[in-house]
This record gives structure tokens, sequence and C-alpha cells, in this order.
């Protein structure tokens, strides 16, 4: 096994890299490719959170356009400080994460699985009908602070840093080893006497808190915000960078967000094969590599396999 | 026009369709534990494969239903074939593990609706009327040909819950979707009667595309809009139950059809969202579920 003194010191070693690389990015095409990288990273990491909990979150695309236009309409609408903005996404997200999250955490399994998806969808509708944020045609005009106008992807990629580690933090506390227990065995973890429903719900507000601002960089990254940008296939997209890398370990989604998002652009630039491209990398995945990238490295490493983030009901 | 005699022939006529596909999402989660996404692709191709041959097919010398006829057994035998495919490569193996298999069945999905863009194009298209002509009844009106074509599919699900209900296959695949372990025991072949009951399922949503290709405007994504509402049917009335589905499905069409005419379509699907998190409130199970 690796050390954790020795893993601490690559994990530092590989951000660092990251942050100096995202110095050099500029403002052109390289500097949108590492914020969309950074940002898939950070969606990746918050849909695997929920999934320590045994659940497939496709709400997720609902908080992420939430936080979006909560953003935008902070900074682009009311002049207010990205700073704010940004809280703003994260808090907004937060809150009717715990509000959905009561009520659809019931439930369980497929159930949680198809409401979820109903949810993005439904949110999606809503923004078409408001004509303040633009409708179907969407908001314009999102730009991001102009102290950091050069240096908006170094921005992004330490704001994605931190919260991923986070996040890995939060899966290595006793919080983390509660949501497991939830996946393995939710009855047992009652008779301890914790209270199940509640700490799903907080699993999920984490997860929308973070989801919420990866929105709010997206939409200062994009500039332009439409509801189509926040259909369920954002989440579809999201869960084949988790299958592609793997999810036993967080480092799968960020591997599998890195791979797929880059070979996405070379996929891009034979014709509009999107649909094609997710489709097939997800399918393969699943049928081919049912461990992920993770799960190949680990194996060619000599290692032992993991056991599988979700749940086999 | 009497109001509520046009708003009961809308309601009916979408919760025919809506009818078919749901029977098929909750027949294929009953038998083998998989929530299909690509469900609405099967319903997809039937209506683009049709929408090829009938204007190939379409000669003076046939008469339209002949070739619409022609052109639908072809079309729901390719689609059958199809799903044939898709359960041995693909979802044999992931029976029983719904979160693997939602996941497959959300890449075949996308995977499918990405080819069906590529070979059919984005054009939508309108196929010829089948049969012309309105009629008025109960104070509305409808046209001839949706009518014949409700009554058909009315007569397919009445069809397929006597076949649920009365035959040993029927029979078979309730006692599989009860407990598939006591069903073995009781000498079932689960594995053969998994494939029967998945083949059904695509042929109801293949059915249901045959029936809908003369009065829809097909595109490539046409499944998709069918797939959230019969997910939402499914969801309401209770996953694997064969009653729940018809009810939820006829809830979703009485809401689309009464706050699409009184509010607007998007209100519509709002509604349906309220209405489903309220009853798995009360019930997280949906109507007809059980546990």
């Amino acid at each position: 096994m690796v050390s954790a003194k020795t893993s601490v010191v690559s994990v530092l070693a590989l951000s660092l890299i990251a942050l100096i690389a995202s110095l050099f990015a500029g403002t052109g095409f390289a500097a949108s490719l590492v914020i969309w990288v950074a940002i898939n990273i950070l969606l990746a990491a918050s849909f695997r959170f929920v999934q320590l909990i045994g659940e497939l979150n496709f709400a997720l695309a609902g908080f992420v356009g939430l936080g979006a236009y909560i953003s935008g309409i902070c900074t682009a609408k009311l002049g207010l400080p990205f700073a704010i903005a940004l809280m703003g996404a994260a808090v907004a997200a937060t809150l009717l994460s715990l509000i959905v999250g009561f009520i659809t955490l019931r439930t369980k399994g497929p159930y949680f699985m198809l409401i979820s998806f109903a949810f993005t969808e439904v949110l999606r509708m809503i923004y078409t009908q408001i004509e303040y944020i633009g409708g179907n045609s969407g908001m314009i005009g999102i730009f991001p602070p102009a102290l950091f106008t050069d240096y908006y992807p170094t921005l992004v990629v330490a704001i994605v840093l931190v919260l991923v580690l986070v996040l890995y933090k939060l899966e290595q506390s006793d919080l983390g080893k509660v949501l497991v227990a939830i996946r393995n065995n939710d009855a047992l973890v009652q008779t301890v006497g914790i209270n199940v429903h509640l700490t799903k719900v907080l699993c999920l507000a984490i997860s929308s808190f973070v989801a919420g601002i990866g929105g709010a960089l997206l939409a200062h990254a994009n500039n332009v915000i439409s509801p189509g940008d926040f259909s369920f296939l954002l989440a579809v997209y999201t869960l084949a960078y988790i299958k592609v890398g793997g999810e036993s370990h967080i480092a799968g989604p960020i591997l599998g967000a890195a791979v797929l998002t880059l070979l996405a652009q070379v996929a891009m630039g034979f014709g509009p094969y999107e649909h094609i491209f997710y489709g097939s990398a997800i399918v393969i995945a699943v049928l081919l590599m049912p461990d992920g990238l993770v799960g190949i490295i680990r194996k060619s490493l000599g290692l032992a396999p993991r056991a599988q983030v979700a749940a086999r009901h | 026009m009497d109001i509520f005699g046009q708003l009961f022939l809308n309601s009916l006529q979408i919760s025919a369709a809506y009818i078919l596909f749901s029977l098929g999402l909750t027949l294929i989660f009953g038998v083998m534990k998989v929530v299909n996404f690509a469900h609405g692709e099967f319903f997809g191709l039937v209506l683009l494969l049709i929408a090829i041959i009938v204007p190939w097919l379409n000669s003076p010398a046939l008469p339209l239903a002949l070739t619409y006829a022609a052109a639908g057994a072809v079309s729901i035998l390719a689609t059958m074939a199809c799903g044939w495919f898709l359960y041995h490569f693909a979802f044999k193996k992931f029976q029983r593990d719904m979160v693997g298999s939602f996941v497959l069945s959300v890449g075949l999905s996308l995977l499918m609706q990405g080819l069906f863009l590529e070979f059919f194009g984005g054009v939508p298209v309108k196929l010829p009327d089948l049969i012309e002509g309105n009629l008025h009844i109960l104070g509305g009106a409808i046209t001839t040909q949706r009518l014949v074509l409700t009554l058909i599919a009315l007569c397919v699900a009445v069809v397929m819950c006597w076949l649920i209900a009365a035959t040993k296959l029927g029979k078979a695949l309730r006692a599989v979707s009860e407990d598939h372990e006591a069903a073995m025991l009781q000498g079932i072949p689960y594995r053969r009667i998994a494939l029967y009951g998945f083949l059904i399922a695509t042929f109801l949503a293949a059915i249901a595309g045959a029936l809908l290709a003369p009065v829809t405007v097909i595109s490539a994504n046409v499944g998709s809009d069918f797939l959230i509402k019969g997910f939402i049917a499914i969801v309401i009335g209770g996953l694997g139950s064969i009653p729940g589905s018809i009810i939820g499905s006829i809830l979703i069409a009485v809401i689309e059809s009464v706050g699409g005419y009184y509010f607007d379509p998007s209100l519509a699907t709002l509604g349906m969202f309220v209405i489903t998190m309220l009853v798995l409130l009360v019930r997280p199970k949906g109507i007809m579920g059980n546990g």
C-alpha cells in the first residue's frame, strides 16, 4: 500500500502543478478547456458524494442550473460582487435541496432516481417560463470579476481543488462512514440511534452546495446560460465521467471527467456526435470495465479491488 | 361544443398511448427489476422506421391502410429483434441490479438517440392521414383516425391485461415479479420468463409507436417526452404494479389534457410533478406499491 504521507505529498504536488498550469492557460480555448475539466470534476465529485448513500442523484443538473441562474442574477442583473453571487448560488441550491431532499429521500432506489430526474426537467421548464431571466433564450452577460479576468481558470481550479478535498475529507470522516453504512444497510444504522433520513438529507445538501458553486462557476465561464444547458443530460454526462473513471475511489470521477472531457473535444472535431460519444462511453464502461479506469490501474498495480460504491439492491 | 365531452375524449386518446407505454415499463421492472431508460427508444425506432417505409412503399396501386399495416408489421418485428439483441448482450447481465441496469439503459438511450439523429436526420416528418374525416360524439369532436387508433390501443391494453391476469405465461410473469426465487422453486424458468417479459414490453412500446405513427410529428427524440410521462405514471402507480401503471397513466393523461386546456402544457407538467411529490409523501412506493 502507498503510505498516507506519500499520498498527501503527491496530492499536494498534483494540485500545485494543476494550479501553476492553469496560470498559463490565458483566456483562449486552452483556458475554456481547463475550466470545463475542472467544473466537470467538481460535478462528478458532487454526484459521487450522493452515491455514497447508494442513490443516483439526477437532481444534480437541477441544482447546478439553480446555482448558475442565481449567480447570474446576482452579477448580471443586480451588479453584486462575484463572491456574493458564489455564496448566493451555493445557499440557494442547499436550501432547495433541503426541502426537496426532505420529501424525496423518504423514497429510495428507483423511486428517488426517477423523482430526481423529473425534478431536473421541471426546474428546466420553470426557467423557460420566467421572462426576467430570459425565458427560452436564456441569460447573457454573466462575466467573471474584473480582478480575475485573466486568471479565471486559476480561480476555478483553486475552488474546485478545495471543494473536492473537502468532499474527500468528509468521505473519510465519521459522517462518510455513516453514509456508506446507510448504503449497505440502512435499518442497521437506524438501530444504533442515527437518524437515517436526516443524514441522507444532509448528504444531498452537501452535494447540492457543491453543485450550486459548480453552476455559478460554469455560468461565469460561459457568460451565457439557457435552460437547455441544465437538462438531465448534464447529470447523465456526469454519470459517464464516474462510470468511466470508476466509483470506488474519489480519483475515479477526477480521472473520468478529465479523460472524457478532453476526448469529447476530439470527438466534437468530427461532427455533432456528443450523444453517441457519451452513450457509448457509458455502455462500454458498464459492460467491459465495471470498476472503471481506477479499477484497471489498481489491477495493473496488483492492488486488491475495492468494494463497489453503488449498492446492488 | 361541450367542454367536458371534449376533455374526456382528449384524455382518452392520451391515456391509451400512455397505458401501453407504461405497461411495458412496469412489466420490465416487475420481472427483471430493471428501470429501462431506453424504453422510449424502442418506441422512437418504430416511428422512425415507419416514417421511412411508408413514403417508400406508398403508391396509388396500394391502399394506404395496407401500406401502414405492412410498414407497421416490419417495423415492430425489427424493433423486437433489436430488443432481443439488447436483452442478450446487455440487459441479461444486469437483471436485479437496479443501479447498474439503469446506468446501462441511460447509456443505451443516449447512444440510440445519437444514432437515430445520425441516420434519420433532424427534420421532423408528418405522415399522411390514414383515415379522413371527423366524428362528433359525447359533445366533443375527434378525427375518425384518432378514435380508431385509440380504440385499437385500448383493445391491445385489455388483451394484455387478460394475458397477464388469466394465462399461464401471465401467472408466471406475476409470480416472478412477486418473488423470483420462490417462483423458481415452483419450477418456473426464470430466465425464459424474464426474456418473454422484456420482449412483451418491447412489443407494447413498438405497437404504441405504430399506432401513433399516422397522428404524430415524428422526430429523432420523439421517445424522450413519452419516457418522462411514463416514468411519472409508474412512480405514481407503484413500480412493478400493472393496475398501478394504468391508474397512473390515466391520471397523467387527465392532468395533461385538463391542465393543458385551462392553463398551459408546461404548467400541466409542473402539476404532474407536484402531484407525484404529494403521492410519494403519503405513499413512498406509489398508490399500488406494496411494502
